[in-house]
Order: C-alpha cells, then structure tokens, then sequence
C-alpha cells in the first residue's frame, strides 16, 4: 500500500521534487520518498570522487524500478569538464540530462547566504531551463498520447461548460 | 511527476533543486520540494529565512513511510507539515527517514 506521503505527493501536488541528502539509503522502497519516482537526476561535478557512488546509485535506481535515469554535469568549467561529463554518463550508460555551467553568481549565493535574484545566474537558469525540457520530452515519451490526451481533456470540459451555457441562455 | 536529485555531497543539489522547482511553479503547476536534509538548506534556497527554515516542521517517520490508517488525509499531511515559500514552492522536511525498515 502506498504510503501517505506518497498518497499526498500524488493527489495534491503536480510535480514534487525530492532533494536527498548524500548516501544511498533513501534508495529503499521502504524509504517511501524515492519510491515510485519518475525520473532520478545524479548530479556529478567535474571529479572523480563526485561520482565514486555512481555506479551503486544506478543499480539501486533500476532495482526500485525507477523508469528514467540521467546525469546532470554542474560547475562545468571548460569544454574538458563537459567531455569528463559525457564520458562519465556513457561510462554508466545514463543518459545526461544536461550541464550547468559554473557561474560566479552562484558561488556569490552561497557565499552570501542570500539568493539569487532573478537577474542573476542566467546561463545557469538556461541550463536548468533546457533540463525541465529534455525531461518534459522523456516522460511523453515514457507516456505516448500522454500530452495529446490532456489537451483533450481540457478541451472536452471547456466544450461542455459552453454547451451548458449556451442551454441555458 | 516525481523527480528525485541524488548526487554526493557538495556537487549542487540543493541549488540545482531549488532553481528546478522555481521552474515548474513558474508555469503553474503545483510544486511540492521534500528536503531529506538535515540542515535546512533546501528551505533557505527557496527562499525562506533562517528563522522560518528552522521552523520548518519535521515529518514523522510514521507518515513519510506509513499509511496514516485513515486517520489523516493527503490534504491534512500539506495543511499540517507543508510550508509555503517565496518560490511558490511547497516545502516539505522529511529529513527522518535514514533507517530503511523492512521492505
């Protein structure tokens, strides 16, 4: 039975986000909160040792039968930290969901305490942008006719509201 | 949908999350963050002071894996534990749930 955590996440939520904390115990299908997830982003810096766990996260991933798994590259530097990112992500066969570059405005952020501004970090709000894209486009493909049948679904309640207005005058 | 954000400690999570939820409240639909950290980062990132992070109220374990058995709906866990946030963003603190129990 799914837990009620998971039932609230369903019911009153359109997309939820789960930030898990370093380590792989959160992994669990009894952990409840990765349990049932769509899509699992790893996100990995230009090191080795930020992706020494890669390997066993993957695996957990597929075991909780998690549909979609991708690499996500950030602080990306130069073209060489971009390539490190590829090569990891074929290394794993994962496909990379994007990568971030490294933006001072970030590093201001946290340095402050204070966050970023609209105005600022925007190759990095592109970046972000372009990864809600290629996981939009990965889970219509999960779900063919997924999208199509939303619209017409909010197309046949609209037709219906005007037919019931229309009754009535 | 459900996204998860795994990744070690220090590559970016808490930012790249944080900047990924503003993106799908920013088109309107309704974001629920569940933090899983025991510091209360992911709050400040959203936008909430360190006085209202530290207030953030903790899930307990028996409703981030139990059933609640009826006695508390999904609207009542949001009503109770959810925080809002300047994002728009709902902030839920589930930060008590390393033990993974039997399965």
């Amino acid at each position: 039975m799914r837990s009620l955590l998971g039932a609230a996440i369903e019911e009153e939520a359109d997309v939820t986000l789960v930030d898990m904390e370093a380590g792989l115990e959160h992994l669990s299908r009894s952990g409840g909160t990765l349990a049932y997830a769509d899509v699992l982003l790893m996100i990995m810096e230009p090191s080795r040792k930020s992706i020494l766990t890669a390997g066993r996260t993957i695996a957990l991933a597929h075991e909780l039968g998690i549909p979609l798994v991708y690499g996500v590259g950030n602080k990306a530097r130069m073209p060489e930290d971009g390539a490190f990112f590829e090569s990891v992500a074929a290394e794993y066969n994962v496909p990379l969901a994007g990568i971030i570059p490294h933006d001072a405005d970030v590093i201001q952020a946290d340095r402050s305490g204070e966050n970023m501004t609209a105005e600022q970090g925007l190759p990095v709000r592109q970046a972000i942008d372009a990864i809600v894209a290629f996981v939009d486009k990965a889970i219509a493909g999960e779900n063919p006719g997924q999208a199509e049948r939303e619209a017409l679904l909010k197309e046949r309640e609209r037709v219906d509201k005007r037919l019931a207005e229309l009754s009535v005058e | 949908m459900k996204i998860g954000i795994v990744g070690k400690g220090g590559v970016g999570k808490t930012t790249t999350s944080a900047l990924l939820c503003q993106v799908y409240a920013r088109r309107g639909q309704r974001v629920l963050a569940v933090d899983t950290d025991s510091n209360p980062n992911l709050a400040l990132s959203l936008g909430l002071s360190p006085d209202e992070a530290d207030r953030v109220p903790v899930l307990p374990r028996s409703l981030v894996v139990g059933t609640g058995n009826g006695a508390i709906t999904p609207a009542d866990l949001l009503r109770d534990y959810g925080v809002p946030t300047p994002s728009e963003v709902t902030l839920l603190n589930a930060m008590a749930i390393t033990q993974a129990g039997a399965g």
